[in-house]
């Protein structure tokens, strides 16, 4: 199930909501655990098991860590070690075993087949953050969580299940208990909700077509290149931000914070910056997990390069079944380790240029991101950069800018902190009015595009 | 925010989702919709065996988007929220000036033309008896300069130019008399089809092709059937706002003309109108009753030749004009039709045959093949 659906917003969410307030609030974690197997298991049943295997095997784990990590070191590591294996076994099988089966037949003589499974939803966003929990415990991080209710709503808690954002046990462990709620805190759920709707339902939806028309065009000119480059950049942003600012409302309503997973990704001023603002409970967790477990910078320059370069192949990698994925990843890498050496301190000195690279670094990578194989990318990227041969700009282009500048006018402006600054300026009288009014306008213009569409797929649904 | 404002934001929020939830919940489900002219999903019957393969959750979506409270509304306001950004269009229909839905047309590679034109150019030369082509050229080729500048829309000339520059028969150039006469309603505004002018025009121009003298328009007796004719570009487009199309018909019912559908085999009288399907969305079924397998008209004229049409539904309302130069009038669509052309002209003792198509039937029409087999 998807957010931006109308049966999860006219159906699920009133009963989860309704049956949530209404039961006495010792029962609110026990009703969140089922919900939330509905919620996962809506398109592919089966795979509540999996669910199921994938908490009892966490939960029992981190009960064993913990009760052997202060007399019997070893073999608390050990058991982490075993978990991990088992969690990072599961994510290997679902989400790579047919890549690894097609690279691996392509060696003479060896034929691995392939299984075609469907990926289990949230599968990469739910086993990293379910992960983190006996690695706290282990680390002393975090306390052992005994009740099982309490354990499961966290690992398949609907709101950040299938998009994140990634939340770490330690980061939550002390709101899984009895939840309160508050008036107050409902209406910043709502207000929150009600942005991100209205990032994925009227802009980045809204943007995705110029991007397909942009894509599909039979000449390419560099025009409409950048065109759609652009219009994927933009509604990749909104897409995901807007998701992450639904999970964070949707989260508020029944009583939790998650922390922030976006902060203007495209106002950063170096690609270090950018990754400091995009996705940031990844880049968190590949660094408390990963980077700093590995040494981090704490082993001299070369070695910090090193564990630069295997975070960014796996963070590449995490994002897709796909070798364009690793390529991305390691594209990253190279601008992340370039600006360490040589370019971050001549970036901050000129600003003005470190924005236009920045976004030229995010806007190509993106295409690298988007495109399937390496001949369309390259096809792609030379008819960005002037080689494509289909000549500047064409009508169809100029039609396409002309239908579609207003929201991407709009995109761009709310890709900045202005629109946010400006409103909370406004004066608190105006505001009070301005704010439901607003709300109320979002969802029933969002209504209207949920309704008239039948496809509305998520584009970081299968990650 | 003060604790007032905290308060209406959470009863605003609330009190939208939980009304939707109980007016879906007790509105009657409806079966069809006819503005999106197909049946709607009704609630479909839980099994384990729909849950496991996934089935039951996908149709339980449709269902609760297909059965929204007052579906068409929001249909409608997303449309208006489309062109209020200056789009110009909703789900690819322009909205152009006169209230006139344009879908450009968008043409399948060269290679695919070609061998479309090969199969109706095989079948030409195995027919035994003379084979006329006619392509329609619509709305979007004709009107095509009141589409905004820049929008795709590919040339229906250039595919009409090529099937004709392979196919050895008599070809009609339907696109030439249209564009003489493009000032008047050769096509509905609403609606893809071509309006019973558009026709006549068609029936002038055919004149020599297939061998007789056209009326000049003395013999037309105009009346109108429908002012309130909603075609398929108003149901696809959501612009639920514009003035309805009027239907008229240029010739009445004549007397002694028998028509038959063959819809399930075996012969059913019917007739050239149907005033019955005036009551229903889908009017463009007035004329000869909607789609059939095979329709037989006998006009009673035994000495004139008889016209084998192989159809798609803009003959419908072609036909009207017909019957004062032929005995027998064949229509058979290759989309229900199961069994050998060839064999049908010789059992039937067919004159001329008319493979007669719009364009975009001619592009898309996976059953084109089936007319040499």
């Amino acid at each position: 199930m998807v957010f931006s659906s109308i049966v999860f917003l006219f159906l699920y969410l009133p009963v989860v909501l309704g049956v949530y307030y209404i039961a006495p609030v010792r029962y609110r974690n026990l009703w969140l655990f089922l919900v939330n197997l509905v919620f996962y298991g809506w398109g592919e049943p089966v795979y509540i098991l999996l669910m199921l295997f994938s908490i009892c095997v966490n939960y029992f784990n981190g009960r064993w860590i913990a009760r052997v990590r202060e007399e019997n070191k070893k073999k608390a590591k050990a058991v982490l070690a075993l978990n991990t294996a088992i969690n990072l076994g599961l994510l290997l099988f679902f989400k790579y075993f047919d890549l690894i089966a097609e690279t691996v037949s392509r060696i003479p003589g060896v034929s691995v087949p392939t299984l075609g499974l469907t990926l289990p939803i949230g599968i990469s966003f739910y086993t990293f953050q379910t992960m983190s929990y006996p690695i706290d415990v282990y680390r002393g991080d975090a306390k052992v969580q005994k009740n099982f209710i309490r354990f499961g709503m966290f690992v398949a808690l609907f709101p950040q299940l299938i998009a994140g954002p990634i939340v770490r046990y330690k980061d939550i462990s002390d709101q899984l208990g009895e939840r309160m709620g508050s008036t107050e805190q409902f209406a910043r759920g709502v207000e929150r909700f009600t942005v991100g709707l209205a990032k994925k339902v009227l802009i980045a939806n809204n943007i995705g077509a110029l991007w397909d028309a942009c894509s599909s065009a039979s000449s390419l000119t560099v025009a409409g290149a950048w065109l759609g480059a652009l219009a994927f950049s933009l509604q990749l942003y909104f897409d995901f931000s807007g998701y992450s600012d639904m999970a964070i409302g949707l989260g508020r309503m029944l009583g939790f914070e998650f922390r922030e997973n976006f902060n203007y990704p495209y106002i950063s001023r170096s690609v270090t910056e950018f990754w400091r603002r995009w996705h940031i409970s990844l880049g968190t967790w590949f660094r408390d997990y990963l980077y700093i477990p590995l040494g981090g910078n704490r082993r001299g320059l070369p070695r910090q390069l090193l564990n630069i370069l295997i975070v960014w192949a796996l963070t590449g990698l995490w994002h897709g079944a796909n070798w364009t994925f690793l390529l991305w990843g390691l594209y990253y890498a190279a601008f992340l380790l370039l600006e360490k050496v040589l370019l971050l301190k001549p970036l901050e000195k000129v600003p003005v240029l470190g924005h236009i690279y920045t976004l030229l670094v995010a806007v190509s990578g993106w295409m690298i991101f988007q495109l399937d194989s390496l001949k369309e990318l390259w096809r792609y990227w030379k008819a960005m950069y002037g080689f494509g041969g289909a000549g500047l700009i064409n009508e169809s282009d100029l039609f396409l800018g002309r239908s579609y500048l207003p929201v991407l006018l709009v995109a761009a402006i709310a890709a900045t902190p202005l629109l946010k600054n400006l409103y909370s300026r406004i004066s608190p009288r105006i505001r009070a009015v301005a704010t439901p009014v607003l709300i109320a306008l979002v969802l029933v213009a969002s209504t209207a595009y949920l309704v008239d569409a039948t496809y509305n797929p998520f584009l970081y649904f299968r990650f | 925010m003060t604790k007032r404002v905290n308060r209406i934001i959470l009863v605003l929020f609330s009190a939208f989702i939980a009304i939707f939830f109980l007016a879906n919940l007790f509105i009657p489900d409806r079966e069809f919709s006819p503005n999106e002219n197909r049946y709607l999903q009704t609630l479909p019957s839980f099994s384990f065996r729909s849950l496991f393969s996934g089935r039951f959750t996908s149709d339980f979506e449709s269902y609760c988007s297909d059965q929204f409270a007052a579906r068409d509304w929001w249909i409608s306001l997303k449309a208006r929220l489309e062109l209020a950004q200056g789009k110009g269009e909703n789900n690819g229909v322009f909205l152009c000036e006169g209230e006139r839905l344009i879908e450009p047309f968008s043409a399948p590679p060269a290679a695919e033309i070609r061998r479309r034109a090969e199969i109706v150019k095989t079948f030409a030369e195995t027919a035994n008896v003379p084979v006329t082509l006619a392509l329609i050229p619509t709305a979007s080729e004709l009107y095509g300069d009141i589409l905004p500048r820049g929008a795709e829309n590919d040339s229906q000339a250039a595919v009409i130019d090529l099937v004709y520059s392979v196919f050895p028969g008599q070809t009609a150039d339907l696109l030439a008399s249209f564009r003489e006469h493009a000032g008047e309603d050769l096509f509905y505004r609403t609606d893809h089809h071509w309006t019973s002018r558009g026709a006549f025009l068609a029936y002038q121009t055919l004149s020599e092709a297939l061998g007789y003298v056209a009326d000049d328009g003395s013999a037309c007796m105009p009346e109108i059937v429908s002012e309130a004719f909603c075609g398929t570009a108003y149901s696809s487009s959501g612009f639920f706002w514009v003035t309805p199309d009027r239907m008229e018909i240029l010739r009445p019912e004549p007397d002694g003309l028998t028509v038959e559908r063959y819809d399930a085999g075996v012969p059913v009288p019917s007739s050239l109108y149907h005033r019955e399907m005036l009551e229903t969305k889908d009017k463009y079924r007035f004329f000869l009753g909607g789609n059939s397998p095979r329709i037989v008209l006998d006009t009673g004229k035994a000495d004139l030749p008889s016209l084998l049409i192989i159809r798609d539904s803009y003959s419908d309302s072609f036909v009207p004009f017909l019957p004062e130069h032929f005995s027998r009038i064949h229509l058979l669509d290759l989309r229900y039709f199961r069994n050998s052309i060839q064999d049908y002209i010789r059992e039937e003792g067919i004159d001329r045959v008319l493979v007669m198509y719009s364009v975009n039937n001619f592009c898309s029409d996976s059953n084109l093949m089936l007319m040499t087999q």
